[in-house]
Parts: structure tokens; C-alpha cells; sequence
């Protein structure tokens, strides 16, 4: 084994550290946080200014998914950590796994008996955990020990009764405690879901995290990305890998790539997502990092799902052929694919009172984005797209699998649209025999 | 197809030869106790030519999936593999961790039916626990909330991570077969049914973000299902895994799909010449075409003495006459599942001379019922089918005493217009469906039935009916039925109407359900239908 790693490619490892450090949150976010205003710095003051002065805290985390909040709160706490040892505990809690009161009580009172060396024990009920809860609070407050709560996806535990909120904020200003909770969301207004009593023993501080500007992000893709010139790696090998990385981020199109991406999703954590689609694409054999991996990266992140389902769904309604008849349990079974697409949904939620024939069903896709997947399917008869440019729903077509035995297509087809024009979001099956009744008559 | 982890072939006693006191207890055998190797594929490694030329037209996938999970001990973001059902979603996974021989854990979600047996299953594949008899089939530990699971599968995957890593260092483990590098992959396949679960709006994005709530880099998430990603927004969003799409199948893809393991290439390639195309019309799944195609290449060879022959011009064009027939009904026939096998059709066939013949010998099968009724159920089924279609004006003048079932009153001779309305009524009425009915009136209906039944064959003289002897007799009878029929989905309880408080009841059955049955007591059923 140790044989086979000097023998690695250099380009393998330069590969495997750079995923390694798209990773890692902490790497990432670190250069972003140097700044004295930057988020990083607001929040290490106001923590260790309630540690050193012994008060109660209380701060909300917001911004969208991929921004850093967690990253930068763990790089904070690392410090402050390292700064007064003994004098902090962490207490992490989930929302998405902790909502429930009883499950979060459990949960804390677990992780301050680990915390100071004390047993723990599972059938503790929930009044005895958050009376341990309030005894740690107070001890710790009289020991002048900070509890840091951490409480992640927020919003959930103010979903509810919010009776773990307000226990633990009441408990911080009736009891000699020290205690800082911090609360970290995705949603910008969390603060107005909380109950008028929990709101009121909160200090209204926020801290947005948003993305960062287009330097910044140049700056930051750079850092990222280069490989660090003291590593393992042989010199020459670094030097030309940043060189090539320094002329590809300075070229025009990758910035109208990243532009474009970026004009989706702009957070650090998207980001960073395209870096690692983009570097998994590095060609082992060249060991460079190309304009190419880039694009690739770009349009597989850009693919439409629907649209590709559209082409199937062409192909299935292609069984209107005027020569062909079909019957009706292929028609059931097309239709039957169309659910599983999802490109149709069913339109009532009743569900299974009534057999599949008879249910209302509406079509989840746009008019627009249909006419752009037929158009995309090469075998598409013209006849279709011609009768999409009139703006008619195609929905009837899909229904129509439902009639076996369809003769005179075409005359059906033109005297349904007549019928039923710019339609109805709901269809039940069966109206498709209404137009070709009148048909016939 | 899924491998769970490898074969291995255990002997254990059952629990019926356990308790059976006739049988003396064997001593419980050894239980197989799985180890760290069983977390890697078991069976040959793979080469890398070998794993693209088993998935034919799907080499970019496979290569954009080995870039994906990338080099040894490189950590991974999760990865959403998404495509239509059979495509090959799943075997591609598996077949490209047997390549590269990297340990994984492997649940679906379709045999793991709620979260706590997704997670027990999880949890006892990485703590290396086999369900036995010996602990009466209990998993390692019991889990059914996300917060233990996240302790327990960080447990877990420490303890076989170092595992991994101890054993890393030695020549020996190349030797014994164990799995690659230091890493966990957890793959969670058919992931489109958690929608489903009663819990999904906690378990999603759960699963979603497990990747930022374990924060263990050396676990890879991967993610297979059959509905695209923007099926899974979610209230919360989360940060989406990274997709890899299956497309479907193009149609050389699926010829040399399905030229794969044939025998008789020449043959085989004219056959799918023949019918490739108009199935592909129909279906692009492989799994319909391939049970479709078996029983059609059966009848494709048939006039052949000798299968090994490569067919020249001359004999492809009468094997296509030979086969053109049945190709139309086969088609229309691809998804049902036949009760009758294809044989009886063929000893119709063979009695009948004609074409045409042929193709009504085989309609005349489907004509017959393929299960028995008694004869009061087919009249309950039948007068429940009358109530649901006709509106409930009409009874008194179908079913009317003297038996006349054609209304012969002269109407006053109606105008345009209240033709057209009523001819949009009727349709409107059809294409709601089948409507609801009070118990009473389908009593009332079936009497008329029934009565009407009596009476006409007591004219012929059979006395077959002699379970309709006294009508109070009747009653129960007929009131057993009807929960027999509404168990078996033929009539349906629908909601109750909102003035009386009573239940209503609603028919699930075709037209073409009810015409055989009326067909088989002989009964005008078409006489009586509303029909516009």
C-alpha cells in the first residue's frame, strides 16, 4: 500500500485535495470570514463578550441554504474554545431531529451529562430532564461556566407549542445562568413564527449572512482552487496547475459560465457544489483543470428533468397513429407512465373512491415548456407543434388514449379543439368522447 | 436484483421445525456472522471493459458516476441518480461499486417500508448483524427516530471506518478480498416512495441533509430514484444532491439489448426488425418488451424445424406473415398479464380456418367471465351497474311492472334546442362517472331484475333459479352478497348524502365487465342502459 501511494498520480492527488477541500466547510468558509466586518468577527465578539462578562444571550442566524451560517458559527466556537477551555459547553441541537419537546429535553440533558462526566439515564421522563436542565443552568451560572446552545433548523422548533423555547429562554432570565442560544434558520422570518412570550425574553439580534460580491467571489474561487505550493505535490506540477487555473478564470467565457450559474443559485454552498461537479470532470491523463470541465459541469447542473420526460411522453402518444388502434389497457398503462413521470397529478385528493378512469387530473407541466420538449424530440410529427403554436391544451390527447378504437384522427383531433378551447386545468378522462361524439354527429 | 450483501448460504432452523416436538431439536447450527468484507460485493471483481460492455449505451453514465465518487478515500458530495423505471438505475450502481470493490451499504426503500426498518437495516448491515432465529429475528438495536438513528450510524460508521483503516495497512487484506479504502458509501434506492410514507415531510429532508448533520466526510450519500429531483421540493430546501440522469433507452440500444444472450443471432435480428419498431411505439421499457418479445419469438419460430438456421429473404418473409397477426394483438395485450395461457388461443386457432376467424377466436375467450359469480351476485352486479349509469328518474319507466322495458308513451315531439341541452346533459352525466345510489334503490332495482328473470324462465321450464325461492328468504342473501361484492371492489362505499345520513354506494365495474355477466345470465342488459 505505502509503495502503491508514492506511485499516485499527481494529478490524482492533486484531484483528491481539492474535493477534499470543497468538502470541508471549514476551508471554505475561512478566507471569507478574515475580514473585520465580515460575519465571522460580529459573532466572535458578541459570544465571548456574554462569556467574559458573564450575561445571557440570545442571537438568530439567517440566510439561505448554503451560506455559511453553520460553518462560520463551528469556526467561531473552534476559537473561542481554544481561547477559554474550560469555561464553555456546546449543546447542539437539530430541528430536523429534535422538534419534539421531549426528544430535545433528552437530548440536551444527554449531552450535558456527557459534557461534565455525568451518567445519563434513558428513562428519565420529561419533567425530570428539563428540572436537570434548569439545576446544570443554574450551577453553571454560579460556577461562571457558559452554556452555548446551538439550535439548528430553527424554524422547526418554532413550529408547535415552542414550549423547548420558551423553557429554556424563561430559564435564562429567572435563574442565575449563563447561557448563550444561538439560532440558526433559512428562513428570514423566523422571528415573527415565534409566540408573543418567547419573543418578548428574545433579544431581537440578527445576523444576515448573503452572498458574497463578485470579487469576493473571484477571490474566493482562486484560493480555492489553487494548490498549495508547499504541499507533497511535486513544484513544477503546482506551478503550472496555477497558472493554467489563473488564465481560465481570467477568460471571459468562464466568467459568463459562472455568471450564469450564478444567476440561479448565488450562495457559497452552490458554489461550491459546481466546483466539485467541475473538478470530478479533471482528466486524469492531461492532470489540468480546462475551460471544458467547466461547461460540462454547467450543463448537466442546468438539465430540465421535465423535458426529458417529455420526450417519453411524446413517444407514448404517439399511439394515436390514424392506422393503429390501440386498446384500451395500453392506453391505461400510457397514462399510468404519465403519473410516474409526474408530468399529470391527479387533481382530487380523495384518492381511491373512485376507479383511475374517472379522476380529474391536471397536467403539472407548462404549455410552454410541452412545446419546448416536442420540438426537442426529433420524430415529433409536425402536425402536433403546428397544433401547439394555436395555444391549445394537449392535455385532450392524453385523454384520448383512454378511447380505444380511434378512427379519423385528424377530424377528431380539430373538432375537439373547437370544443374545448384554452382549457379547463381539470378534464376528467371521459370528455374526450364528448368532442368525438360530436363528431360523428 | 438487489444484492444485499453477496450470497452466502446459511442454514438455520426454522421455526416450525424448531417448535414441532415431533421432530427432536437440532442443535441450532452456526449462524452465519458476517464481517467487514461482506460490505464490499462479494462476488469476482469486475473489470472496467467488462462493466461498460454490460450496459450497453450506457457508458456515459458509467463513467460520469466513477468520476463522481472519484478516487480512492476522496470525499463526495450525495449524488441524486434519477431516470424512468428500468433503466438501469440500480444495476449500474451495484455493478460499479463490484468494479471498484469500495464498501457499501445498500437499502431500499421498497423492502424498507418505514423509517425505523430503514434504519434498523442501515444499522445492521454496518454493525455487521444478521436477523436470526437465535434472537428471534430482532435487529441490533432499536431505532425509530432520526435523532438516535444519527447517533447510532455515527457509531457505527466510526467504529468500521477505523476497522477499514486498521486493515488497510496490511498486504493480507488485498489477499482476502477485502473492499477498498476508508470510506462508507450508502446507497438508498427507490427513493420516490418515502413520498409516500406518512412521515415523509420530516424524512426527506432528513435524508437530503444527513450529509450536513452527520458532517463525517468519510460517509458518501448516493441517492437512485425513478422521479426526477424537482418531484422532492421541499418547504425547507435543502441543498440538492448532485444528478445524474438515466435516459431512456434508444431503440439501438435496445437492440443490442436485446441481441445480447441470443442464440441464433441472424434469427433473433430478424425478428427485431420485424417488431421492434411498432412495440417501441407502444413502450420503451424493458422489462414490458422483453415479456412481450419471449412469447412473440416463441411464435416467430414456430414453422422452424431447425432453430439453428440463419434465415435468407425468402423464409424472413413467411416467418413475417407467419407472425403478422398476432403482433397486433400482442400489442395491445403488452401489459396485461393473460390468466389463460397463449396455448388455448392456438387450439382455437387451429379449429378455425379463416383470418378473421382466428382473431374472433381468440376476442371469444375474453367474452367468458374468468371467475365464477353466483347467479344472485350477477343480478346484484348487474343492478348495481344500472343504478350507477341510469339516472334515478328513469327506473320508473324502465323497470315499470309489465315488464316492458322500451318506453313506448309518445313523446311530445321536442324542439332543437332541448335536444341539443339534453344530449349535453347526458354526456355531462357520463363523464362524471358512475354515480352513487341508496341501498334501497339497488334493492328495488334488483327485485324488478329478478322478478322479471323468474318470469321468463319459468316460461322455459328451468328451474335452475331455485335459490330465489321466497323473497323474504331473499333479503339476506342478497344483503351478504353485497358486502361480498363490495369486498372484492366491485361496488364501492362512497360518501353519504348529506339530507338523509345514509351510505351510498357507487359500482367500479367496465361496461364491458357488466355485459359479460349479463351476457352469461342472458340477460338484455343493453336494453336497459342510458345511453345517449
Amino acid at each position: 500500500m505505502g509503495r502503491e501511494k508514492e506511485k499516485q498520480n499527481p494529478s490524482e492527488k492533486a484531484l483528491n485535495l481539492l474535493r477534499t477541500r470543497l468538502s470541508n466547510p471549514n476551508f471554505i468558509f475561512k478566507p471569507l470570514s478574515d475580514s473585520p466586518d465580515s460575519n465571522y468577527s460580529k459573532l466572535k465578539f458578541i459570544i465571548s463578550s456574554s462569556v467574559t462578562e458573564a450575561c445571557n444571550n440570545s442571537i438568530l442566524l439567517l440566510g439561505p441554504r448554503g451560506s455559511g451560517k453553520v460553518a462560520v458559527l463551528e469556526l467561531v466556537l473552534g476559537d473561542l474554545l481554544q481561547q477559554y477551555p474550560e469555561v464553555i459547553s456546546v449543546i447542539r441541537l437539530n430541528g430536523l431531529l429534535h422538534s419534539d419537546d421531549n426528544c430535545a429535553l433528552k437530548e440536551i440533558a444527554q449531552q450535558l451529562c456527557v459534557e461534565h462526566q455525568l451518567l445519563f439515564s434513558k428513562v428519565a421522563s420529561f419533567d425530570d430532564n428539563s428540572q436537570f436542565m434548569i439545576a446544570m443552568l443554574r450551577e453553571c451560572g454560579l460556577a461562571h461556566k457558559t452554556i452555548i446552545f446551538v439550535l439548528n433548523e430553527f424554524d422547526y422548533f418554532a413550529q408547535g407549542k415552542q414550549r423547548l423555547l420558551y423553557s429554556l429562554l424563561d430559564a435564562m432570565q429567572s435563574v442565575t445562568s449563563q447561557a448563550v442560544v444561538i439560532g440558526v434558520s433559512c428562513r428570514l422570518d423566523v422571528d415573527q413564527l415565534l409566540e408573543k412570550r418567547v419573543r418578548s425574553r428574545f433579544s431581537h439580534r440578527k445576523l444576515l449572512f448573503l452572498p458574497p460580491s463578485k470579487e469576493d467571489t473571484e477571490r474566493f474561487m482562486e484560493h480555492i482552487l489553487s494548490l498549495p505550493v508547499d504541499s507533497s505535490l511535486p513544484h513544477n506540477y503546482t506551478v503550472e496547475f496555477n497558472a493554467r487555473l489563473k488564465k481560465i478564470l481570467s477568460d471571459e467565457r468562464f466568467k459568463e459560465l459562472i455568471n450564469t450559474y450564478l444567476s440561479f443559485n448565488s450562495t457559497i454552498g452552490h458554489l461550491v457544489r459546481f466546483l466539485f461537479q467541475a473538478v470530478s470532470y479533471l482528466d486524469l491523463d492531461v492532470g489540468f483543470l480546462s475551460l471544458e470541465n467547466f461547461k460540462t459541469a454547467l450543463s448537466s447542473m442546468q438539465r430540465q428533468p421535465k423535458l426529458e420526460c417529455i420526450r417519453e411522453y411524446k413517444s407514448i402518444h404517439d399511439s394515436f397513429q390514424t392506422s393503429d388502434y390501440y386498446a384500451r389497457n395500453v392506453c391505461l398503462r400510457a397514462f399510468e407512465h404519465l403519473l410516474q413521470h409526474q408530468l399529470i397529478s391527479f387533481a382530487d385528493n380523495r384518492g381511491h373512491n373512485q376507479s383511475v378512469e374517472f379522476r380529474p387530473v391536471k397536467l403539472l407541466i407548462s404549455l410552454a415548456e410541452l412545446h419546448q420538449g416536442l420540438k426537442s424530440y426529433r420524430l415529433c410529427p409536425m402536425f402536433y407543434l403546428d397544433l401547439i403554436k394555436i395555444g391549445f391544451w394537449i392535455l385532450p390527447l392524453v385523454q384520448a388514449c383512454k378511447l380505444h378504437k380511434i378512427p379519423a384522427f385528424d377530424s377528431f383531433l380539430v373538432c375537439y379543439v373547437n370544443y374545448y378551447c384554452c382549457g379547463a386545468s381539470f378534464l376528467p378522462l371521459k370528455m374526450v368522447k364528448v368532442a368525438f361524439s360530436r363528431q360523428l354527429s | 436484483m438487489a444484492k444485499e450483501e453477496g450470497l452466502q448460504v446459511t442454514r438455520r432452523t426454522t421455526r416450525y421445525s424448531a417448535s414441532n416436538n415431533a421432530v427432536e431439536p437440532t442443535k441450532p447450527t452456526e449462524f452465519y456472522k458476517p464481517t467487514l468484507n461482506d460490505l464490499g460485493f462479494r462476488q469476482q471483481p469486475l473489470g472496467f471493459e467488462d462493466l461498460l460492455s454490460c450496459f450497453p449505451g450506457r457508458s456515459t453514465q458509467v463513467l460520469e458516476l466513477l468520476r463522481l465518487l472519484g478516487p480512492l478515500n476522496s470525499p463526495m458530495f450525495p449524488v441524486l441518480v434519477y431516470g424512468g423505471p428500468s433503466t438501469g438505475k440500480t444495476s449500474v450502481t451495484l455493478q460499479v461499486f463490484r468494479h471498484l470493490n469500495r464498501p457499501f451499504v445498500y437499502s431500499s426503500c421498497v423492502t424498507c417500508y418505514n423509517p425505523r426498518i430503514l434504519f434498523e437495516s442501515i444499522l445492521n448491515q454496518l454493525w455487521f448483524h444478521r436477523k436470526n432465529s437465535g434472537h428471534s429475528y430482532s435487529s441490533v438495536k432499536r431505532c425509530e427516530r432520526p435523532s438516535d438513528f444519527v447517533n447510532y450510524l455515527r457509531e457505527a460508521s466510526e467504529s468500521v471506518i477505523d476497522n477499514l483503516k486498521g486493515n488497510s495497512g496490511k498486504l493480507s487484506s488485498k489477499l482476502s478480498g477485502q473492499p477498498n479504502g476508508t470510506m462508507v458509501y450508502l446507497v438508498f434506492d427507490n427513493l420516490e416512495r418515502v413520498r409516500d410514507w406518512d412521515k415523509s415531510s420530516t424524512i426527506l429532508p432528513f435524508l437530503f441533509n444527513l450529509c450536513d448533520i452527520l458532517k463525517m466526510p468519510e460517509v458518501g450519500l448516493i441517492f437512485i430514484s425513478s422521479t426526477s429531483p424537482d418531484t422532492y421540493y421541499l418547504n425547507i430546501g435543502y441543498l440538492e444532491p448532485i444528478p445524474l440522469y438515466f435516459p431512456d433507452y434508444t431503440e439501438d440500444d435496445l437492440r443490442q439489448i436485446f441481441m445480447a444472450n441470443q442464440v441464433n443471432r441472424k434469427l433473433y435480428t430478424s425478428f427485431l426488425d420485424v417488431v421492434l419498431r411498432p412495440f417501441c411505439r407502444v413502450t420503451r421499457r424493458i422489462d414490458e418488451l422483453s415479456a412481450a418479445f419471449s412469447s412473440l419469438f416463441k411464435k416467430y419460430s414456430e414453422p422452424l424445424s431447425d432453430m439453428e438456421v440463419a434465415p435468407n429473404e425468402d423464409m424472413k418473409r413467411r416467418l413475417f406473415t407467419h407472425l403478422r397477426p398476432h403482433i397486433t394483438t400482442a400489442l395491445n395485450e403488452t401489459f396485461q398479464v393473460r390468466s389463460q395461457p397463449l396455448l388455448k388461443a392456438e387450439t382455437n386457432q387451429e379449429t378455425k380456418k379463416k383470418n378473421s376467424s382466428r382473431m374472433s377466436g381468440i376476442r371469444e375467450d375474453f367474452d367468458k367471465m374468468d371467475f365464477h359469480m353466483s347467479t344472485s351476485a350477477k343480478y346484484l352486479l348487474i343492478s348495481a351497474f344500472l343504478a350507477s349509469r341510469n339516472p334515478a328518474t328513469l327506473d320508473a319507466s324502465l323497470f315499470d311492472s309489465t315488464g316492458v322495458s322500451d318506453s313506448r308513451k309518445r313523446k311530445r315531439k321536442a324542439s332543437e334546442k332541448s335536444m341539443e341541452q339534453k344530449k349535453m346533459a347526458e354526456q355531462e352525466l357520463l363523464m362524471k362517472g358512475p354515480g352513487t345510489f341508496p341501498l334501497e334503490r339497488l334493492l328495488a332495482i334488483f327485485q324488478c331484475i329478478t322478478s322479471l328473470a323468474e318470469d321468463s324462465l319459468d316460461e322455459e321450464g328451468s328451474d335452475e333459479l331455485t335459490i330465489e325461492g321466497g323473497s323474504g328468504g331473499l333479503m339476506s342473501d342478497v344483503l351478504l352478497q353485497l358486502s361480498s361484492l363490495c369486498n372484492a371492489n366491485f361496488i364501492i362505499k362512497g360518501g353519504s348524502c348529506p339530507l338523509e345520513g345514509s351510505t351510498r354506494y357507487r359500482t367500479a365495474v367496465s361496461e364491458d365487465l357488466a355485459l359479460k355477466v349479463a351476457r352469461s345470465l342472458k340477460f338484455p342488459l343493453s336494453k336497459y342502459l342510458y345511453r345517449r
